[in-house]
Order: structure tokens, then sequence, then C-alpha cells
């Protein structure tokens, strides 16, 4: 439901700013956080370092997953290799049995696939996906052409509700709406 | 010409948004009339390979000492055309090259279908594809493991990893643009888009772990793109087959594999741009970009080629020097320089900027390019078998119908598994796209806010 800035419902709403750039959208998630207001999250079309850093969140924990995964990867290849190489003695054309040369090649495939595996399950863990549910305040132009900036407050808080959208105005927001949250 | 060569920077995200979602309308009834004709070729293909399956090997040409030939060939080959999708989606990713943004999800698309139809080739080739299990290691009642010193091992571990990497990170990259797609579509349409797009809006938390996961998976594609034809051509440079035993296979593989596949990319891509109506999106300035790549790789295999002759007259083997005495000059001379005259000469014409921009001579180039490769493929696997140490075994091979139709099958799979994804999901990443036009129009503001 969307209402009008005189509404006078009570309880919790989202203020939603749209923009048409992601600079300029990354200029009012910066001056959200200076005022202080934490609680709010954003839509995009694209990938965006400018959002990025004015988020100021910490690196994204695929990093570890990956690596933890390329690891996981290497010691399988190794558990292959070696485990089946001491189990069943096939000595050919007089090579050691444990011969490290080959061995290392199925320990860089393994270490690929299960690095691979592990990004994309972690991307999907941590990203919250597969999502059943809309994130409130989604609008369709934000997989299209616009950035939103959605903030959670409440309605009760006059003063605070006009400061955000000053806030996403004055940082260029072409819309600012109000919505039941 | 040269302003046709520019980044195009005109298009808003909505133009963009309709160029690539309107590729996703209905097809009509050509369209249908062209994936009924690859897939009768495939069901074609299929029939013989069950007549084999029955009535064994026999039916091929394969002959001693010709026991590897075509479906080897085609394997090669296959895997060869999958590099340049990875080189493109990966490689070029991770140096920022922005031209890739219009032609990745394609030569992507490509890769996964080409490694795909590479795949059935090592089955095909068995007597007893039921067996084929047999190459996964595990404990087993049989007694039967597999070798881990053994080139093939190596090779069943590197192209299951580049299958299911490919695929991973191809998905990944379309479900933003799927999920783009989905709120622009309706019916079953938005159903399949919704269940294939995961529930993606774009929120910034998604975005962090995406950009982040999508970074890893190029630079874990990037070795792995590499590792995989040096690992095939060590199918051959492990054995102590004159023609084969080689160290050059490795780095020559690998440029052969980029430089076929970047031809299969412009023979795909010149006449898709304009029947799926997309040249405002895959303009003149990006193919001129693939057909730098095609001249360059070029050069380097026609340099493989003299190094590998001078390798050979400089070692003094004897042996070595008669199967390419027999490869130049014998009954399959005019294969060598069929090769010579794709691979070698005509990929020059490419230092003319005139030809770079023309489309039909790009078109014809690339399919010269697509045979070269083939055909030096073929020297490589049926011609060095064919000439091998023992004079008393030099055979020939004559291809059987088996043979043949199930090659061209195999174009017909992988060319109607590309139409089918090229009709039905995004074949040019608006997400992409997008980002690149961003990025463009902040650095023109950039660069006329410092002129003032």
């Amino acid at each position: 439901m969307r209402i009008g800035a005189n509404s006078t419902m009570s309880g919790a709403m989202e203020i939603i700013g749209s923009f048409a750039d992601d600079q300029l959208c990354a200029r009012g998630i910066s001056d959200l956080r200076a005022a202080q207001v934490t609680d709010f999250h954003v839509f995009s079309p694209i990938p965006s370092h400018h959002i990025e850093h004015a988020m100021g969140k910490p690196k994204s924990r695929v990093r570890l997953f990956v690596l933890i995964g390329g690891i996981t990867g290497i010691m399988t290849a190794l558990a292959i290799t070696i485990g089946t190489s001491w189990e069943w003695n096939l000595v050919a054309g007089g090579k050691p049995i444990i011969s490290w040369p080959p061995f290392i090649i199925i320990c860089f495939e393994l270490m690929i696939l299960f690095g691979g595996l592990s990004a994309v399950t972690s991307f999907l863990v941590n990203a919250g996906l597969p999502a059943f549910n809309s994130s409130s305040g989604y609008n369709s132009r934000f997989g299209e052409d616009r950035f939103g900036v959605v903030v959670k407050c409440d309605e009760a808080d006059g003063a605070g509700l006009e400061k955000i959208e000053s806030i996403l105005r004055n940082a260029g927001a072409e819309e600012v709406l109000r919505e039941a949250a | 010409m040269a302003a046709a060569l520019q980044e195009p920077t005109t298009p808003t995200f909505r133009d963009i948004d309709r160029g690539v979602i309107r590729v996703m309308e209905f097809p009509g009834l050509a369209y249908w009339i062209w994936i009924a004709f690859c897939f009768s070729l495939v069901a074609i293909a299929a029939a013989l390979w069950t007549r084999q399956i029955y009535s064994g090997l026999g039916v091929t040409g394969l002959r001693q000492s010709v026991m590897w030939a075509i479906y080897i060939t085609n394997f090669v080959f296959w895997v060869g055309i999958a590099h340049s999708g990875t080189l493109i989606s990966a490689i070029l990713f991770l140096f920022r090259t922005r031209w890739r943004t219009a032609v990745y999800r394609a030569a992507e698309t490509m890769t996964l279908f080409a490694v795909a139809t590479a795949g059935l080739f090592p089955m095909i080739h068995l007597g007893r594809p039921w067996f084929l299990y047999w190459l996964l290691p595990y404990p087993n009642e049989r007694y039967l493991q597999p070798d881990f010193r053994s080139p093939l091992v190596w090779d069943a571990f590197a192209v299951s990893t580049y299958l299911t990497v490919s695929a991973l990170f191809l998905f990944m990259g379309l479900i933003p643009d799927v999920a783009n797609a989905r709120e622009q579509s309706t019916g079953w349409r938005k159903t399949f888009y919704s269940i294939l797009s995961l529930g993606w809006q774009g929120t910034d938390r998604q975005w962090r772990h995406f950009s982040m996961a999508y970074l890893l998976m190029a630079g874990l594609a990037t070795p792995l793109v590499i590792s995989v034809h040096s690992v095939v051509s060590w199918d051959f440079a492990m054995a102590q087959l004159p023609g084969w035993h080689s160290t050059i296979f490795a780095p020559y593989f690998v440029a052969g594999a980029i430089f076929s596949g970047v031809a299969m990319v412009m023979t795909l891509l010149i006449p898709m741009r304009k029947w799926l109506k997309i040249e405002d999106l895959v303009t003149p300035w990006h193919i001129d970009s693939l057909a730098k790549i095609v001249l360059l790789t070029s050069l380097v295999v026609s340099y493989s080629y003299a190094t590998e002759s001078f390798m050979v007259w400089y070692s003094g083997d004897k042996i070595e020097q008669m199967t390419f005495h027999m490869r130049y000059f014998g009954p399959w001379g005019w294969i060598f320089w069929v090769m010579i005259l794709c691979n070698c000469l005509i990929p020059l014409l490419l230092f003319s900027p005139r030809i770079r921009v023309n489309m039909k001579a790009l078109w014809i180039i690339s399919i010269f390019v697509n045979i070269g490769m083939w055909f030096e493929r073929f020297d490589i696997v049926a011609g060095s078998l064919a000439a091998n140490f023992n004079p008393s075994q030099w055979s020939s091979y004559t291809p059987s119908i088996t043979e043949i139709m199930i090659t061209v099958g195999s174009f017909a799979w992988f060319l109607g598994l590309f139409s089918l994804f090229a009709k039905f999901l995004p074949i040019v990443s608006m997400t992409e796209l997008k980002e690149g036009i961003t990025f463009l129009r902040q650095a023109v503001k950039k660069g006329s806010s410092t002129e003032a």
C-alpha cells in the first residue's frame, strides 16, 4: 500500500528513494550512514563498486569458502591417488608406485572443481538464494534502470521521516516515496 | 569506417533490455524448421551409434594401425572450440576487457555445448560404452582401479571438471539477467524464469556475494582452461609415437584451441546478430576485436607449425623425419596443405582493417579456420598412426558412413542446442552491457569535468 506524506497510519514504514545513477545512489547511502541511519537496503540493476564502498560492509565470506573448497579438493585428490596406488600396487613402466608428478594434475583439477562448487554454493547460501519471498520495497524497475534505497523507519517519528526524505532528495533521488512495510 | 568501430555508448538501460528480451520472443516457423532439421540429423547419428554398439566397431573405418581417427579428432576439435568461451568470459573478465560484454554470453554458451559434444566422443569411441564408469575411481569388487599415471585418466578428470565449472559459471552469470527477463515476461516464461532466477532481486547483499563469487570463478576457470587442452595434448604427447611425442604440444594445442574457438564464435555470431536483430548490441567493433584475436592466434599456430617442423629436422631422428615427410608429401599430404592454407595463410587477410569490418568476408574466413583446425587434428591423430615406427604397419584409413554421419550429427547437436539457448535465454548479458555503458558514461563525465 502506497501512502502520502500526510498519512496518519501508525507502524513500520519504508521510505524508498529511486536514483538514476549509481554514484548518486552511493552519495545517498553515504549521507544516510553519516546521519546514523543504518536500517536500509539497496536494489541495483548492476554490481556497483560505488554502492559497495558506500555500504561499508565487510568483504564477502565467499573467499573463505572457496579456499576451504580448494584445499578439500587437493586433499581428496591426494587421498584418491595415493590410496588407490597403495591398495593396488600396479607397477607401470618401472615408475614408482607413488608418482607425484602425475598426481599433481589430479590435485589441480579437483582443487578447481571443489573450489568452483564451493564458490557457487557459498554464493547462494550467503546471498540468501533461492529466495521465495520478495525483499521489501522491491520494484521491477530496480532490475532494469533504477537504483533503489529502501529505508526502514517508524511512522510515528515524523521528523525522522522528513529528515530521511530530505537526505535522499538532496543526494539526487528522482523520486522519494513512503510505503507501509 | 572508423566511426563504425567506436564502442557504443548511446543505448540506455531500457534499450538494452528491450533489445535482448525481444530476441526471446516466441520464434517463428523458420526457427522450428531449423531445430527440427538439426535434431533429425542427431536422430540419424543416434541410430547409427546404436547400430555401432550392436555390431561393434567393425562398422567404422578403424583398422590396425589407425585405431584413433575421426571420433578422437572430433573430441579434440570440440574441446578446442570450447576454449574461446572461457577465454572471453573468464580471462578477458580478469583483464577488464570491455568489448567482451556483448559477446561473452554467446561464447560461454558455446563452451558449454562444445564440451558437452566433446564428452560424447570418448563414449562413442568405446566398443562397450556401458563400461565408461570404469574410469571412476572408487573401491570396487573388480580389483580394477584407474591408473593415475595415464593421461587418459587425467583427461577424464580435466574434461569433467571443465564441463562442471563451465556450466556453473554460465548459470551464475545468467541469474541477474534471467531475473530481469522474469519481470518482463508472462505465462509459462515467467514461471520458467522465476525458477531459474532463484528469486534474485539485485539487493546489495546479493551483489556483494555475487561479485566475489564471479571473480573467484573467473580466477579458477582461467588456469583450468589452460590445463584442459594441455591435458588433451598429453593424450598424444605422452605416447612415444612419432608425430605425437613432442614437448611443444601443450602450448601449441592451447593456442590452436583459442584460434578455432574464436573463429567458431564469429561463425555463430555474425549470422546470429542479423537474424536475431541484435546488430545494435553486437557491433562491428566487437567483431573486429574477435578478428584480431583470430589473427594473433593464427600467427602463434603458424609459429608452432614451423617450430615443430624445425625440431624434427634438427633432432636428426630419422623415424620422426619420415613421419613428417609422409605428413607433407604422403597420400594425405593434401590435408596438411589445406591446413596450412586455412590456418596460416587465409587469416593473414585479417591484417586489413577493411576486411575486419566486412561481415561476409569474416564469416567465410572463420569457416576456413574451422575446416583448417579440424584437418589439423585429423592429421595429428590419424596421420601419425598411419605412418608409425614400422613401415610394415603403415596403413590408410577411410571413414565409414557411420563415422561421417555421427560427425555431422555432432555439429547438428551443437547448433541445435545453441539455437535453443539463443531463443529462450538471454544470449547477450544485459547486466554486463549496462555495467560497461555506466563505466563509459562516468569516464566521459569525469573527462569533461577535468577538461572544464
